[in-house]
């Protein structure tokens, strides 16, 4: 039964080529359009959020309690080598690295900036978050007697420093004191963090323990885990285990990214929901057309004895057509465009200037997840059958008889 | 008489009018909002960061912006403000000293900016004044008294009555340090420039720093703000090759293009939605042409020519078009009228706004009926141009076909 319904289904949306075309072309069309929007702006916002786990927090971070509202550099972590332990042995945690921070001051021969210290040990940071791949310029490296600075790249432009140009960083240690030291430029980072590329100074580790007297003590540890999934566990287990300190995933010390996450979120449903509602309302038209055009042919049929249940079917299974056939077309447009730019990346450089003060790379690379062929294909679907129940209830309360003796 | 055929027709394919009518209406009303919507916010950040301190217009010296040091300071500013006194359409101009010290109160040191300001020209030119949060605003004859922003101070641990010391280097490059008092505290709403200023009298400042008569750029306010660039570019011919003279446009260059990203953003969205929709009339339009196609093979069969038949159904679009176009733009626009005199209050995103650099405050829509007529305009060339598909394929039928067409 299913075969013959189908192929009545199949041929009278034939007879009707201009109209199916429309339908399936218009489903298409805005498939296209809506894959290509997600996963452009899931890209942009997974890459704001990677660029601030990979260079600051991490998936956790760890501080000593009070810290975070006040970065006072006396309230250190005095003997990270416990937690470092812990951590180390945690199957959950993939790496861990420890940074100092202190605010101060960074002079150029004419010119002079606020800026925040960054005491960090280059090759476990680059394992860390691979953060040797935002060098921007010069090299990543301090250079063989750790007299090198990597600066962000906003404060270097600021302060139009050159790679090899001396700076002299000043800063309170752990006495109350100013300590200053001169160091050379070696490299130039542009992280897209934006907080990062406008005050962050970054010198060794042992530099930044000497010149504030940190004596082996650390203000931050931050933490990747092997998957995001086991954030929440680790952070219960790290706050119960350690309760001096204050354990941070990566959403509370950068609450403004987990916003723009779910607002991403909220905007991307709301525009799919506009459009497929949209697109229903254009199934809908054709049906009820195609329906009420064939009231005659279809009283023949059910006047042959055809149950009413086949005639349904035939109905739904033409929406379906249109909504299905639609539906291949638009994930395969959208999803080779969206393979292509998540191979290639959209080059939105001519903005560049405009998305930085976003904090947006300016290549995107679009995100493909398998949810956007999902709900499309559960929201086509739902459209077209919704489109569906008005024109067989029509197709019910008319009479077919007495279609039958119309013209 | 054609007239009368179109309304007539319009009345009869009800389905397809009340379709069309609607979704033309909705699309109208939602782009003339989301634009006034996004042109508003933009226009309003943009300004509060052009007003709360940037200045509508700047004037350096001409290498200053490329290599800001004190080698490339203005070192007569009196013949600047000579210059600036005989320019018309100037409201007011002011003299600033921007300087990085550190800061050290009992517990704390800090890295910020430590500028010299003429503090009666400043409440004109800028909203220190307004932005008053405690204490006091400065006035011109104070010394060694500091007005600095409300995160510095909670940085710093310092109130106002508080005593810190500054340490920095003079316009001579001399070294140079005093005890300062916090005579008032200010919040702007800009993060980075809250937790980043101080300010002093420029009198002070000129004594402290050895800069008398030097300046690091003056701030202009055009009368008419709107005008900023042209009279940047009489400014720049007064001053001469050595001055630099440049409006808000080219100076925060990278805020304006930051928001014509995000307008972009904005219209390619609304760009997928407008393209659904428009194919949705498209569909309409087609059924309902089509439902009339023996109709138009009679009408053709009894002598009427194809630019007719085409007059007559464009003439149907172009009066759906034109009152669906006219209702959402009225909607849209009445829409727009009522969030400019109420502004849409953002609170909730400050943490966003705070990362991205600008003042959360109450985002008014922009009321242009210009903009508004404009994409009134975009909109029902739409509308029209997706019923042309349709109208010309119906016309393309020869009668007899037309009228044996099931």
């Amino acid at each position: 039964m299913y075969k013959l319904s189908t192929r009545i289904a199949w041929a009278s949306l034939k007879r009707r080529k201009g109209r199916s075309i429309l339908v399936v072309l218009m489903i298409t069309v805005s498939l296209w359009g809506l894959l290509f929007m997600e996963g452009i702006y899931d890209g942009m916002t997974e890459q704001m959020i990677g660029n601030a786990i990979r260079s600051s927090s991490g998936h956790i971070s760890l501080f000593t309690k009070g810290y975070r509202q006040d970065p006072d550099i006396k309230k250190m972590i005095g003997t990270p080598e416990a937690i470092n332990g812990f951590l180390q042995e945690s199957r959950l945690v993939k790496t861990t690295v420890q940074r100092i921070l202190q605010d101060g001051l960074i002079a150029t021969a004419h010119y002079s900036r606020g800026a925040t210290i960054f005491g960090i040990d280059l090759d476990q940071e680059n394992k860390h978050g691979n953060i040797g791949d935002y060098l921007q310029e010069g090299a990543f490296s301090f250079g063989p007697k750790k007299k090198g600075v990597i600066l962000g790249a906003k404060l270097a432009e600021k302060l139009k420093v050159k790679i090899g140009k001396k700076v002299i960083l000043s800063a309170q240690n752990t006495e109350n004191e100013v300590a200053s030291i001169a160091l050379k430029v070696s490299g130039i980072i542009k992280t897209n963090n934006m907080g990062l590329d406008e005050t962050a100074v970054f010198i060794d580790r042992k530099k930044a323990d000497d010149m504030l007297l940190m004596h082996g003590g650390t203000t931050q540890i931050s933490i990747m885990l092997h998957t995001e999934k086991s954030i929440n566990q680790m952070q219960t287990e790290l706050a119960q285990r350690f309760p001096d300190l204050e354990v941070f995933r990566w959403d509370q010390m950068y609450p403004a990214l987990m916003q723009s996450r779910v607002m991403m979120k909220g905007f991307n449903l709301v525009t799919s929901f506009l459009v497929f509602c949209v697109a229903g309302l254009g199934i809908f038209g054709v049906i009820l057309v195609s329906v009420l055009e064939r009231l005659r042919e279809f009283g023949i049929m059910l006047a042959i004895g055809t149950k009413f249940k086949q005639i349904s079917q035939i109905v739904m299974i033409e929406s379906f057509f249109l909504g299905f056939i639609g539906f291949l077309g638009g994930s395969a447009l959208g999803g080779t465009t969206l393979y292509y730019y998540y191979r290639h990346g959209l080059d939105l450089t001519i903005f560049s200037q405009g998305l930085d003060a976003f904090g947006i790379d300016s290549i995107i690379y679009a995100i493909i997840r398998p949810g956007y062929f999902l709900t499309a294909l559960i929201s086509v679907t739902l459209a077209t059958l919704l489109s569906v129940l008005i024109p067989l209830r029509i197709l019910k309360k008319s009479n077919p008889i007495e279609t039958i003796h119309k013209i | 008489m054609f007239l009368k055929i179109a309304v007539k027709n319009i009345l009869a394919y009800k389905k397809r009018s009340i379709v069309t009518f609607l979704l033309t209406c909705f699309s109208t009303g939602l782009l003339v909002f989301s634009t006034a919507l996004s042109d508003g916010s933009h226009n309003k950040m943009i300004q509060n960061a052009v007003e709360i301190y940037h200045g509508y217009l700047q004037i350096t010296q001409k290498d200053f912006r490329k290599t800001p040091s004190y080698d490339n300071l203005i070192f007569d500013a009196r013949e600047i403000k000579k210059k600036l006194a005989s320019i018309d359409n100037i409201a007011v101009f002011g003299e600033r000293f921007e300087s990085f010290v550190l800061f050290s109160s009992r517990e704390k040191t800090v890295g910020a900016m430590f500028c010299g300001i003429e503090p009666d020209k400043e409440k004109k030119l800028s909203r220190l004044e307004k932005s008053l949060l405690k204490g006091q605003y400065l006035a011109a004859d104070d010394i060694a008294q500091v007005y600095m922003g409300n995160e510095l101070a909670k940085r710093l641990k310092v109130e106002v009555g508080d005593r810190l010391a500054f340490v920095g280097t003079g316009a001579d490059y001399s070294f140079a340090a005093d005890n300062l008092t916090v005579k008032g505290i200010f919040k702007t709403g800009l993060y980075d420039f809250d937790a980043g200023s101080a300010f002093v009298g420029k009198g002070y400042f000129d004594k402290i720093m050895a800069s008398e008569n030097y300046a690091t750029h003056f701030i202009v306010l055009p009368t008419s703000p709107g005008d900023a660039k042209e009279i940047a570019a009489v400014i720049g011919k007064e001053i001469g090759s050595n001055y630099e003279s440049l409006s808000w446009n080219d100076t925060m260059a990278s805020l304006v293009q930051a928001m014509e990203v995000d307008s972009i953003f904005g219209y390619i969205t609304l760009g997928i939605i407008f393209i659904v929709i428009f194919f949705v009339i498209m569909i309409y339009t087609w059924l309902t042409v089509f439902s009339r196609i023996r109709e138009i093979g009679v009408l053709r069969a009894v002598g009427t020519t194809p630019s007719q038949i085409f007059y007559l159904l464009i003439l149907e679009s172009f009066l759906i078009g034109l009152i669906s176009v006219v209702s959402g733009g009225l909607i849209g626009g009445a829409l727009s009228y009522y969030f400019h005199l109420h502004p849409i209050v953002y609170s909730g995103y400050e943490e966003q706004f705070r990362q991205y650099g600008l003042a959360a405050s109450e985002m008014p829509t922009i009321f242009s009926p210009l903009i508004i007529a404009r994409d009134m305009t975009i909109m029902f060339l739409l509308a029209v141009l997706s019923t042309l598909y349709p109208i010309l394929k119906v016309n393309r039928f020869k009668p007899v076909e037309a009228i044996h067409h099931v």
